[in-house]
């Protein structure tokens, strides 16, 4: 085949996964399913994947930036199996934690001056912001996607740089969100369990207040908790911020109205207060026994495990309800690991990566963080991990479930904008505590996406 | 109660009472959280401004599960270099454009205070490349050397004024008696000048001891990282805020710095009102 076709082979491929994600507009949670089937794993055939020979460098040193461990056995395991690739390969890597905030803005100042760390563990939209400074990793996400069964369409996304098939990042996981709840003051209301469409989960939160229980969503400038759950609010009635152009805002419609509305009816039964709250406020209102119902990591049912066994007994976690756009539309915090170009060992920061990312390191790593790092890679679904406890099982499906930030339009500085000024929480909150009518919060928030699209 | 000590009581005692509520209270949430266990900070239905049980953990995990004394050292270790450069610096600058009085010594002296005012998030990326370049990239003698940028400016600016209410004819005499300018700034200048000096020695410290940005960006391991980068890099995760050791960890961080004002409080107020004058 001349290199042509190949690349038209490519191509088609290409614009099949974009043609799927188009059709997540109408269907998403379809098109997740179709691109499932496409990568189906075969362990016969994974078993025969080649792994891309990297010739290490000569006393290879690496220099990794991420963010420190959720919880705690994220870095015990992240450590050990480092340890293990230094025994294996002579090298030496060193790891600087930083609170996950943090990381975005060192990882900046570093592509921008050109030296510092050779890898990354951004989040979001990281490698988009300066996609020419990253070495390009396409060599380890064919291999890994190959033996793994495929990495979900949404991995595809952000590993990419847009409108081509070249991986400039490598989706390591994502910190799931999923709704957790007291399960007998659910029962109290007259629940067997949390409704999984929104509308009867807005019903069973008011009868959840009515009985003294409220919940809780935060509506302040929570990077995580906040972002999320608005998304996924405004994804689930079928609003968005832009069209797939990247151009078109398309904040200001009436789907988005609806799911103002809807959401004033859910923020009236949530605890007062939320309108301040912070990635930490609704894990401590949860295990004060505050609220009844949030959404969140894992790091609830981690926490609660030796220090609130009650509270741990009384706990269920499950994934967020579908909206009237009938599937799933959620956002979750991903994880990207990307390498930089000013590296002096890039074939040893790949062998790395390569390394984390098989299943003996990668198995281990889900497995002992509870569920906190839901797998990008499809073949890791069916890991032991995710059947240790019925709690953490929902989490598995995040990545599958999820849409990318800016959805429907390109990744890259606007999204990254957008996300980072809060344009879609604010929204919210705007409508919800700060008293403006669905229709003014809209357009405030036209404006501001105008801003950035450009 | 006699007129006059009830109104000495309520012009006088009363407002410093509250007054010292005020201010201290951040310090007693720091020490109630500090010696609370993560149960009771959890419960509610407790009195939050009273500690219920006393627990160490918080300390233990402070002090032995992180390197908190390390991360305290070089904070001293920073904060102390970078203040004794620029008051070096500061010193000679506002010395020379206060007394010197050459051409443009005026203009300096507003430049040099304009410079004060360039927000660190403007200038992190610049020094990066700088630091890089001069391959002091995670090690503390960047802080101590990146530090004075903003420290120089302020002191300078301070210090100017306070050499202003020196009266010149005490150099002029020494000049008579046959002193050299360097004889002068040494033993006339500077003891003169204690107070302001240790006024701008003492802001020198402060900042430099609570510095966030540069201390974020220039230092990646967790051995050479200040107090106020390792606390929250390494207690903070993710949505998990470690509350108790945290607080434990301002606390004990913030001792060294009141200390230092509780020792020189005098020289302190007298450096900033001018203890000089003709």
């Amino acid at each position: 085949m001349s290199e042509r076709k190949k690349k038209e082979g490519k191509k088609v491929s290409r614009r099949d996964f974009i043609k799927k994600s188009a059709a997540g507009l109408a269907g998403a949670g379809l098109a997740t399913l179709s691109m499932d089937s496409l990568f189906q794993w075969n362990p016969a055939l994974a078993a025969e994947v080649k792994a891309p020979t990297f010739k290490l460098e000569k006393n290879p040193v690496v220099k990794v930036l991420r963010w420190s461990g959720f919880v705690k056995s994220d870095e015990q395991i992240w450590n050990a199996n480092t340890k293990k690739w230094e025994k294996e390969t002579g090298g030496k890597v060193v790891t600087e934690y930083l609170s996950w905030e943090d990381v975005r803005s060192k990882a900046a100042m570093e592509a921008s001056v050109g030296a510092g760390h050779d890898i990354v563990l951004g989040w979001y939209d990281d490698p988009h912001l300066y996609p020419d400074k990253l070495l390009d990793v396409s060599d380890v996400a064919t291999y890994l996607g190959k033996k793994y069964g495929g990495w979900y369409p949404v991995c595809e996304m952000y590993g990419k740089l847009y409108g081509t098939d070249k991986w400039i990042a490598l989706p390591i996981g994502s910190a799931g969100i999923c709704i957790n709840y007291r399960v007998s003051w659910v029962k109290e209301a007259g629940y067997e369990k949390l409704p999984s469409d929104i509308e009867g989960f807005i019903k069973c939160c008011k009868k959840l207040k009515a009985k003294g229980h409220p919940t809780g969503f935060a509506l302040g400038h929570a990077v995580g908790d906040g972002n999320t759950w608005t998304h996924w609010w405004l994804w689930s009635f079928g609003g968005k911020a832009v069209e797939k152009d990247g151009k078109t805002i398309a904040i200001n419609s009436k789907e988005t109205l609806q799911a103002l509305d809807a959401a004033k009816e859910l923020y009236e039964t949530m605890i007062p207060g939320v309108a301040s709250w912070l990635d930490p406020h609704n894990n401590k209102a949860f295990l004060s026994g505050q609220i009844s119902v949030t959404s969140n990591g894992n790091s609830i049912f981690y926490a609660s495990r030796k220090k609130f066994p009650e509270i741990n007994k009384d706990l269920m976690t499950m994934n967020f309800p579908v909206g009237p756009v009938g599937h799933p539309a959620e956002l979750s915090m991903i994880s990207q690991a990307f390498i930089f170009k000013h590296t002096p060992v890039p074939n040893a920061a790949k062998h790395y990566l390569t390394f984390m990312f098989e299943k003996a390191q990668y198995g281990k790593w889900e497995s002992e963080t509870w569920g906190y790092i839901t797998q990008t890679l499809k073949d890791y679904y069916n890991l032991p991990a995710w059947k240790k406890d019925p709690r953490i099982t929902p989490y598995r499906d995040c990545v599958k479930r999820m849409l990318w930030n800016g959805y429907a339009g390109p990744l890259g500085p606007a999204s990254a904008a957008a996300m980072s000024e809060y344009v879609i929480v604010d929204m919210f909150a705007d409508v919800c505590v700060g008293g403006k009518s669905p229709k003014a919060a809209a357009a405030a928030a036209e404006r501001k996406l105008k801003k950035f699209y450009r | 109660m006699p007129q006059k000590q009830r109104e000495k009581f309520f012009r006088f005692y009363l407002p410093l009472f509250l007054f010292l509520v005020f201010l201290l209270f951040p310090f007693y949430w720091m020490f109630a959280t500090t010696f609370k266990s993560d149960v009771e900070l959890y419960n509610l239905k407790l009195n939050p401004f009273l500690i219920h049980t006393w627990s160490l953990a918080n300390l233990k995990h402070l002090f032995f599960e992180t390197r908190f004394l390390r991360w305290l050292y070089n904070t001293f270790f920073v904060a102390i270099t970078s203040t004794v450069i620029s008051l070096s610096a500061s010193l000679l600058a506002a010395y020379g454009i206060q007394r010197i009085r050459f051409k443009g010594s005026n203009l300096m002296g507003i430049g040099i205070f304009f410079c004060y005012l360039v927000p660190p998030t403007i200038l992190f990326i610049p020094l990066a490349t700088m630091i890089f370049k001069l391959h002091l990239w995670d090690s503390l003698w960047a802080l101590s050397l990146i530090y004075p940028t903003f420290l120089i400016p302020f002191c300078t600016w301070l210090l100017m004024g306070y050499f202003n209410s020196i009266p010149k004819e005490l150099e002029e005499c020494a000049m008579m008696d046959g002193a050299s300018r360097m004889w002068i700034f040494w033993r006339v200048i500077i003891p003169l000048s204690l107070p302001g000096i240790l006024s701008a020695g003492i802001f020198a410290f402060t900042l430099s001891w609570n510095e966030y940005l540069y201390a974020l960006t220039f230092i990646s391991s967790s051995l050479k990282k200040t107090v106020s980068v390792g606390l929250v890099t390494e207690l903070v995760r993710g949505d998990v805020y470690h509350w108790g050791p945290l607080m434990a960890g301002a606390l004990f961080g913030s001792v060294p710095v009141a200390l230092v004002y509780s020792f020189f409080v005098e020289y302190y107020v007298a450096g900033i009102t001018g203890a000089l004058k003709e």
